[in-house]
């Protein structure tokens, strides 16, 4: 199939938030989404950055059944490891089911790795939830490990509440 | 014992980088630590830097038995959640062993979690050996939360070749 990989722009905030809800229905927390285009917006769009954006787009004539050209996208940040120095993280990779098993996903991901060693990068990290055998099985396939299950690291939240809190023993 | 917690400086990094190893020890890893000082320096402090920081210091009169007077660092950058907006990522925590048990620990994640919320962060995340008890009961008493645990999430990566691989397919 026919599609192209390119960096998301403002305009396409609007397609990237009906994605992010498509995904949380997919993970069954579609309650959890909080944010909203306006936040993309601001949040991906301003002098600092939170975040980068890249669309899948396939041409007119393959719209899907609701007239989306827009029907995949990757969001993922600069991050850093004491150990190894510059990281990427691949917030999401969501490409919408009646376009998958094309490559869409892979040239995804792919996008992002290229981007990410070209600033420098060592690592592209990202978390997968253990029950979701299919997309897991095509991480490790690509040639992924997982961290958490080979060395044990936990990811730790704090938020809301306890986050309040413990700011307020800051110095 | 008197502490202050600042902002580090590029003038830190030899010291930061000395801790650095020293948390790859305790976590029974420090082969794996790949960066010096020069990168944090490079990383840390120019226009886009890809991380924070910030030193635990005591006065001379306390200094280390090796002559150290910051003895705890944080290292934390901003992320971004798809579904609640802006977030940070704290990469290390870390008070050296002399001085553990005098609060430094605690000033230190609640001075992230403090600046964490001036930029309207609603999240701190970070991540924790799962042997490492007594940082999981510091960090759990602290009202965080297992993600691993609670709801399965995984962290996953991509370096070396199969990062390499991965870019090369890129479109």
């Amino acid at each position: 199939m026919e599609f192209t990989i390119r960096a998301a722009t403002l305009e396409d905030c609007k397609d990237i938030s009906r994605m992010i809800l498509e995904l949380a229905e997919y993970e069954k927390v579609s309650d959890q989404v909080k944010i909203a285009q306006r936040d993309l917006e601001q949040d991906g769009f301003s002098k600092n950055p939170f975040f980068h954006g890249i669309i899948a787009e396939v041409p007119e004539h393959l719209k899907s059944k609701e007239g989306h050209t827009k029907v995949g996208y990757s969001l993922y940040f600069y991050t850093y490891s004491s150990w190894k120095g510059r990281a990427v993280y691949m917030e999401d990779l969501y490409v919408m089911p009646e376009f998958r098993g094309k490559g869409i996903g892979k040239a995804l991901m792919s996008k992002v790795s290229q981007l990410g060693l070209a600033a420098g990068c060592t690592q592209l990290n990202f978390t997968v939830l253990d029950w979701n055998k299919s997309s897991l099985d095509f991480y490790l396939k690509q040639g992924c490990w997982d961290v958490t299950s080979d060395l044990g690291y936990h990811c730790m939240r704090c938020e809301g509440d306890a986050l309040e809190h413990l700011a307020q023993g800051g110095l | 014992m008197r502490f202050t917690i600042c902002a580090a400086k590029p003038e830190d990094c030899k010291d930061i980088a000395r801790m650095i190893m020293e948390l790859a020890v305790y976590e029974k890893m420090p082969d794996q630590v790949k960066i010096s000082h020069k990168e944090l320096e490079r990383d840390g402090f120019g226009p886009n830097p890809f991380y924070q920081c910030l030193v635990a210091e005591v006065p001379e009169e306390h200094k280390s038995k090796d002559g150290h007077t910051k003895v705890g660092y944080a290292l934390f950058f901003y992320t971004y959640s798809t579904w609640k907006g802006r977030t940070v990522y704290m990469e290390d925590l870390y008070v050296m062993p002399e001085y553990r048990g005098k609060g430094m620990g605690k000033a230190l994640i609640a001075t992230v979690a403090k600046v964490a919320k001036e930029q309207h962060c609603v999240r701190l995340q970070f991540s924790v050996l799962d042997w490492n008890k007594p940082s999981l009961d510091f960090y759990l008493s602290k009202g965080a939360e297992d993600l691993t645990a609670k709801e399965g999430w995984h962290f996953l990566r991509f370096h070396g070749i199969a990062l390499d691989n991965l870019a090369q397919e890129a479109p």
